[in-house]
């Protein structure tokens, strides 16, 4: 068995110096490559990541808020344009009622006014009818009981006075 | 009594450049970043956004744990650092917990921590040099008045000298101590008659239990401690080099 040479407790080797400097770098590199850059970019993304869904999740919320809002504005207009028509149909049936009860009215009147003229109507023709009618009686009973003769004009005088005394009768 | 007193072993020598010695700290290095890349591999196989893999979330946590502390103490545009700092941690850890596997810890050779004190002390002039151009720099020698230029300059070398041999003292004092405590326990068990001899294999009682609870603080704690030390003290001369010229 050889015996191993060793070195001093406390030296300044140059060789160890630089092969540790070497051993320093390319441990130095493998952490930065294999571990550090590796794992940040990791972090990095799900970083990126969390702060991307928070922004959808405000944006979505900011959406949803106004569109509440929107449909809150809209709600309260379909309710007051309701009111709108019930309130003008209200007010437009009472103005057809109105008119119909006045037609109605207007009608009726006209109805009794025409049956007024009628009555008035037929009660001239019956009363004329009946004159006519005692006339004739009147002059046929005179020329049958009188035999005498009458002028023309005493013949016409007679007959109204006749009549007169009928209307009064 | 071996392995105190002495530098780590070399295990082969390259026959270039009339001969360069590879000592136990380059292989258990080579072994190290072998063991990382494994690691670094087997976490981020099949990384999603959403974890589902109990690796995924530990590749993350360690991440976010150097993530986090180059943040706090260096700052967020900083961020690029933490791989660095990273492997200055798992290095520095590594390097001093290979002991609980009977190697020798690396940053127990004075030339791992001095390498990166090295590196620190070169990140601290660049920055410094990119903050205040090379003019601002050299006059930071001479500020607040020039009177304090040796002490500026000593306190410069200073720093990465300091870094360098605080990691180094606390990491093999922890060694040559454990070793210590190992043959003067094998004396007591002796000494108490509780040593026993199998096959040419000496067991001494003595040294069942006790160097465990020991080596829980001079390698675990040690170790552990020191690497986010050194760390620590990385981010701040930097970032402080940085802020320094502005």
């Amino acid at each position: 068995m050889v015996l191993a040479k060793v070195t001093e407790f406390l030296t300044i080797d140059p060789a160890t110096i630089v092969l540790t400097l070497c051993n320093t770098l390319i441990l130095f590199l493998i952490l930065k490559h294999f571990l550090f850059d590796k794992v940040n970019k990791v972090i990095d993304d799900r970083k990126n990541e969390i702060a991307e869904s928070y922004k959808n999740a405000d944006e979505a919320q900011r959406k949803a808020e106004n569109l509440a809002a929107e449909y809150d504005a809209k709600i309260g207009k379909a309710k007051e344009e309701g009111a709108e028509i019930v309130r003008a149909a209200t007010v437009k049936a009472q103005t057809r009622s109105d008119e119909i009860i006045a037609e109605a009215r207007a009608e009726a009147k006209g109805i009794v006014d025409n049956a007024n003229n009628e009555i008035e109507r037929e009660k001239k023709i019956a009363v004329n009818q009946i004159k006519d009618e005692i006339a004739q009686i009147a002059i046929s009973a005179a020329s049958a009981v009188a035999e005498k003769e009458i002028g023309l004009k005493d013949n016409e005088k007679l007959i109204e006075s006749f009549i007169e005394h009928v209307g009064e009768q | 009594m071996d392995g105190i007193g002495q530098g780590p072993k070399v295990v082969f020598t390259l026959p270039i450049f009339g001969g360069i010695d590879i000592t136990e700290t380059i292989v258990i290095g080579w072994l190290i970043i072998v063991a990382v890349l494994l690691v670094c591999l087997y976490l981020t196989k099949g990384l999603s956004k959403k974890p589902t893999k109990k690796r995924q979330i530990v590749a993350e946590m360690f991440v976010g744990f150097v993530n986090n502390m180059v943040d706090t103490t260096m700052g967020k545009k900083w961020k690029r650092y933490a791989p660095y700092i990273a492997t200055l941690l798992v290095y520095a850890v590594l390097g001093a917990l290979v002991s609980l596997l009977g190697l020798r810890s690396m940053t127990a050779d004075f030339n791992v921590p001095l390498t990166w004190a090295l590196m620190t002390f070169i990140l601290i002039t660049y920055h410094k040099i990119r903050a205040g151009g090379v003019l601002g720099y050299a006059k930071g020698f001479a500020s607040p008045i020039p009177v304090m230029l040796p002490l500026n300059l000593l306190s410069e070398v200073a720093t990465p000298l300091s870094m360098a041999f605080r990691m180094f003292g606390n990491i093999s004092g922890g060694a040559v101590i454990t070793t210590l405590i190992y043959s003067a326990l094998a004396g007591l068990s002796k000494l108490i008659h509780l040593s026993f001899e199998i096959g040419g294999i000496g067991l001494n009682a003595g040294q069942l239990f006790i160097p465990a609870v020991l080596s829980v603080y001079f390698d675990l704690f040690s170790g552990c401690i020191q690497a986010y030390i050194f760390a620590t003290l990385t981010m701040v001369y930097v970032s402080s080099a940085a802020d320094e010229g502005e």
